[in-house]
């Protein structure tokens, strides 16, 4: 198997590595590709030699690489398939060890796979889902895998703790609920990309599965905490690279020896060391942890964080895992039944199954980015607020540290935009990732 | 001393800093880690202000300068201690303070892009049995946050540390007038800590000749526990004296590697003061306060506090209000000295780590180290005062000295001499039945041994090697339980007793002798004491020809005490010393006089 990896600067330094590695089971790394700064981008133009993963997506796409390994932080797996037409899959967080990933966001890192197809991608999640690694102090310990995997189906050490599940081939989808996020209809959302969902759910119906409308009421506020947790983390993140260490060092000017700036050390090597993207992020993150703004900015987004995660647990009809051993969780408690929603915060465009609220799904569909790629051209008119906002689809899952897998959708023909495919996004219940990757293979077969 | 963690004062800052850029002496120090003052340049400095003070007038002892009438001082105080482990707060490396420079530095100890931090567990250990010393409530969950600020000693650009969810809380802390507290402060007071938390101690900074400095990344990631009190201290004395005592009972607990001498501790003071009446005692909200920095020995904790106390008053006094900003303080100054104000403090933006994973710490864990615990300085006190009968004085030395190992010294050689001085066979002796003999050893654990270090010239006795288990290299505890034995039996004379503690001292037992019994034996310095008659003896031999003396007994207003030490003092002489008890000879010649030769003189003064 060939193996494509970004190697920039959030590479893997080291190379003592151990099993649990995707990258050392046996295969044989292919190169170094293109990516954005710290893997702060969408588009893999924030390089100074052009996503985030946009290089290795490329390279998949190409059929130079079998797989390509890349960290998912908030989409950066997943959007680069969904804008170069292959698959894109973010694990549950803490599955793969992220020992050696330059971390962005440690809690949202996680290290993603990328891949023409779902098989050789399951191939790699069968092999090191149950491996704990030490390094990781967020990689699962062994035996909350094991706990995990026993309320799981699709997973090789199931067979165990679970019937053994429905053959998808003969059975189709028959018995599994998708749930449409109606909160997911955003006005930024592309027609083209609105009717490729829908023919997707179309075909899922065909294959038996049930397709709900449901309900997630926190998304609106989800991308927002994305933004004020995400560069907080990667501001704190990059003040080791404080220009005593790394790199370069700003040249001494003639009336100034030194690489000061208005009397604070290295400010020049800091300020010429990186990009306007990471400057901006580096910015906004610390600002909303500084003393005045913590409050309103990042212990609120911790709160919309849970908001989200519970949002996710009340469709899901699995349980989360980890809840049930979880005491200081406050404000949700149980999850073993399905708990009340709060009508109030609900579209009313969503039916209910029951007293307690519609239906339980078993995976959540939505497209993966709101638009087809945009040109170049196009994103140097775009506010960094408009390239926030492609992450709005895949940033939620991210939150919840949930497993989640682009795939292509066609596209209807358009007469001003060539590209006629782009991704559909499923998202599982934590640690459901056996049975996710199983369904998207099902779909994708369908497709063909 | 050179490894001093004093952090930066004002006059080297700008040397400090024009390492890698050159800034203004006014130029807010941007980190407040603890930064490196060579010893010698800080008693250049002293001596410079001595000079500079010239002949000014003389400080107030600080014994009566405790309180500024109409004013109210407030204390809070913040402690640094290097925890006793193993292992660095979150890598594997080992931690070490004498070996070679950056020889145990992991990925995550350089903040190497890639390396992740893995807390050791081990580590809460020692940070629990201070928090239980400390009286404080262990939190059953608690996490680490990051604290940014940029300086060299510091690589990843932030500390991990406790903020939010430290793992102690409310605590208290007694201190009695034994403790050295201000007179002012009477029978006592408790002081409440607010937190414990643990966090990581940063680089080691090493001035080099020139402008250079070298950092060692060993120190870096090794835990530290910090503790905060609330603002319960109104003296200066009383700041000293708490900071003295959270010294011994973090060494007596086993949670620290050493004390403020060596490094091991350093203090933070929060000084505020407001005005006091008698008739509003203490309505007004407290003052505006100044943090004084890295505070690194019990002198200096009470030397600033009543320095910043009185230039706060006297700011006050001439109708200045109080500036919230962090000052430092130099051994020996006689003010503080400001390094930052509130518009160049650094916004520590603390956020939770997330990488970490919260510690949970279970009520098992904590009920079995409290098991363990032993027993605190304050109840050793009480019993070595009242079981074996110290002086408090005593007690508080041999509780404080060498970091708690002298005093488990002391109960070794209890342990020895009850066994010494039972009935044989394993039965040991009641302490109640021998109480000078245990006041013997204590005076000999906490004097004679003492005096084996006192000279100044042999650099090679100075330690007698003393290890937190309670042995002795250089006197091993079963030998000074033999001296003690036979000293208290008066087997030996005390004059033998101290040379056979300079024998042992020396290694001569074992080294030419099997043991004490043996040195005694060979060298034939039993003490075979003179009988009754024997003393009458030397007692008649002593007094011939002393008429003069004698009669001085005869007819007194106050004992000549002095003269019958120098008729002892003849028998002495006229005898075989080692053969003498001084006591029984003094009342053998005491008695003797009374019965035999002032009535003897009477008679002859009537002959005549």
């Amino acid at each position: 198997m060939r193996l494509a990896h970004p190697d920039g600067p959030r590479g893997p330094l080291h190379r003592d590595h151990r099993d649990a590695d995707p990258g050392a089971a046996g295969r044989g790394a292919l190169g170094k590709t293109n990516m954005d700064e710290f893997g702060m981008g969408t588009h893999s133009t924030h390089t100074p030699y052009g996503s985030v993963l946009g290089g290795s997506a490329v390279a998949v796409g190409l059929g130079h690489a079998t797989v390509a390994l890349g960290t998912d932080t908030g989409g950066s797996v997943r959007m680069p398939a969904a804008y170069t037409g292959t698959v894109g899959f973010k694990p549950s967080y803490g599955m793969l060890s992220r020992w050696g990933v330059v971390p962005y966001a440690n809690s949202l890192d996680t290290v993603g796979l990328l891949a023409r197809e779902v098989a050789p991608i399951q191939d790699i999640v069968h092999a090191v889902c149950m491996e704990h690694d030490p390094k990781d102090p967020t990689s699962l310990p062994a035996t909350v895998r094991e706990r995990c995997v026993s309320v799981r189906q699709y997973y090789l050490s199931s067979r165990r703790t679970q019937p053994p599940p429905p053959d998808l081939q003969s059975q189709g989808l028959r018995g599994l609920t998708f749930g449409l996020p109606i909160e997911y209809n955003i006005e930024e959302l592309s027609p083209r990309i609105r009717d490729g969902w829908l023919q997707v759910a179309d075909k899922i119906k065909e294959q038996g599965g049930r397709v709900v409308p449901v309900s997630l009421p926190s998304t609106k506020s989800a991308l927002s905490a994305y933004y004020v947790i995400a560069p907080a983390e990667a501001a704190s993140n990059l003040s080791k690279y404080d220009g005593i260490r790394y790199g370069k060092r700003a040249s001494a000017s003639a009336e100034d020896s030194s690489d000061a700036l208005n009397g604070i050390l290295y400010a020049k090597t800091r300020g010429e060391g990186f990009g306007p993207e990471v400057k901006r992020r580096i910015l906004l993150g610390s600002y909303t942890l500084s003393a005045e703004a913590v409050d309103n900015y990042f212990k609120q987004a911790q709160r919309v964080r849970r908001l989200v995660r519970r949002d996710f647990d009340r469709v899901f009809r699995l349980s989360n895992p980890l809840l049930e051993n979880e005491h200081d969780d406050d404000d949700d408690g149980s999850n073993k039944q399905q708990q009340q929603f709060d009508l109030s915060d609900m579209d009313e465009s969503v039916p209910l199954e029951s007293k307690l609220g519609p239906a339980q799904v078993d995976f959540l569909l939505c497209p993966t980015a709101p638009t087809t790629p945009p040109k170049l051209s196009d994103i140097a008119k775009q506010t960094p607020f408009d390239s926030y906002m492609n992450d709005v689809f895949t940033v939620p899952a991210s939150l919840a540290g949930l497993p989640a897998i682009s795939i292509p959708m066609a596209l209807p023909k358009s007469e001003e935009d060539p590209v006629d495919f782009g991704g559909v996004q499923l998202i599982g219940q934590f640690w459901d990732d056996a049975r996710l990757l199983a369904v998207a293979g099902h779909i994708r077969s369908k497709q063909q | 001393m050179s490894e001093s963690r004093a952090r930066p004062s004002a006059t080297n800052l700008s040397h400090r800093r024009s390492l890698h850029t050159q800034t203004t002496e006014e130029a807010p120090l941007s980190s407040p880690a603890p930064g490196h003052v060579p010893l010698r340049k800080q008693l250049k400095d002293e001596a410079k202000k001595a000079k500079a003070a010239g002949k000014k007038k003389k400080k107030k002892k600080n014994a009566t300068n405790q309180v500024v009438p109409g004013w109210e001082l407030t204390v809070g105080i913040e402690i640094h201690a290097q925890l006793n482990t193993a292992k660095k707060l979150f890598s594997e490396a080992t931690t070490s303070f004498h070996d070679e420079s950056n020889s145990h530095v992991a990925y995550f100890d350089l903040a190497t892009p890639g390396s992740q931090p893995r807390f050791q567990k081990e580590t809460l250990i020692p940070a629990l049995r201070a928090a239980l010393a400390l009286n404080c409530d262990v939190q059953p969950v608690s996490r680490f946050d990051r604290k940014h600020y940029f300086h060299w000693d510091q690589p990843s650009g932030y500390q991990i540390t406790q903020y939010y969810e430290p793992f102690a809380r409310d605590g208290r802390i007694l201190l009695q007038p034994r403790d050295g507290i201000a007179a002012e402060d009477g029978d006592g007071l408790a002081v409440r800590i607010q937190q414990v938390q643990m966090e990581q101690d940063t680089a080691k900074t090493m001035a080099q000749p020139g402008e250079t400095h070298w950092v060692d990344f060993n120190r870096n990631g090794v835990p530290l526990i910090e503790i905060i009190t609330r603002p319960d201290i109104h003296h200066p004395a009383t700041a000293a004296a708490l900071v003295r005592k959270v010294q011994i009972l973090l060494n007596a607990v086993d949670a620290c590697v050493s004390g403020m001498e060596a490094g091991g501790l350093r203090a933070d003071v929060n000084v505020s003061v407001r005005r006091q009446s008698d008739d509003h005692p203490s309505d007004e909200p407290l003052g505006t306060r100044t943090e004084i920095k890295n505070l690194s020995s019990f002198k200096a904790v009470e030397d600033a506090i009543i320095a910043e106390r009185d230039r706060q008053i006297a700011v006050l006094e001439a109708g200045g209000t109080i500036a919230g900003e962090t000052r430092g303080w130099s051994i020996g100054a006689t003010e503080t000295r400001r390094l930052r104000g509130k518009e160049g403090e650094v916004d520590y933006r603390y956020m939770p780590d997330p990488d970490l994973l919260p510690v949970v710490v279970g009520d098992d864990l904590v009920a079995h180290l409290r098991g363990i615990l032993g027993q605190l300085p304050d109840a050793e006190v009480d019993e070595l005062t009242e079981v074996f009968g110290l002086t408090a004085k005593d007690a508080l030395s041999l509780v404080a000295l060498d970091g708690g190992a002298r005093v488990e010294y002391f109960w070794r050689v209890v342990e020895s001499l009850q066994a010494k001085l039972g009935s044989g066979s394993g039965n040991i002796a009641n302490i109640a039945e021998h109480p000078t003999c245990f006041q013997l050893a204590a005076n000999w654990i906490l004097h004679e041994l003492g005096r084996l270090t006192s000279n100044p010239h042999d650099a090679s006795a100075q330690d007698l090697g003393f290890t937190p288990d309670g042995q002795c290299r250089r006197v091993p505890v079963d030998c000074l339980a033999d001296i003690v034995v036979f000293l208290y039996r008066r087997r030996i004379t005390a004059k033998v007793a101290k040379e056979l503690l300079w024998v042992v001292y020396r290694g001569t037992v074992p080294a030419q002798y099997a043991s004490v019994a043996d040195a005694i034996e060979t060298e034939k310095m039993w003490f075979h004491e003179l009988s009754e008659e024997e003393y009458a003896e030397l007692a008649d031999q002593a007094v011939e020809g002393q008429e003069d003396i004698v009669s001085l007994f005869a007819d007194f207003k106050q004992y000549p005490q002095g003269k019958l030490m120098f008729l002892v003092g003849r028998m002495m002489r006229l005898g075989y010393e080692e053969r003498i008890d001084p006591k029984n000879a003094e009342s053998t010649m005491r008695r003797l006089l009374e019965e035999k030769y002032v009535p003897a003189l009477g008679g002859r003064q009537e002959e005549s």
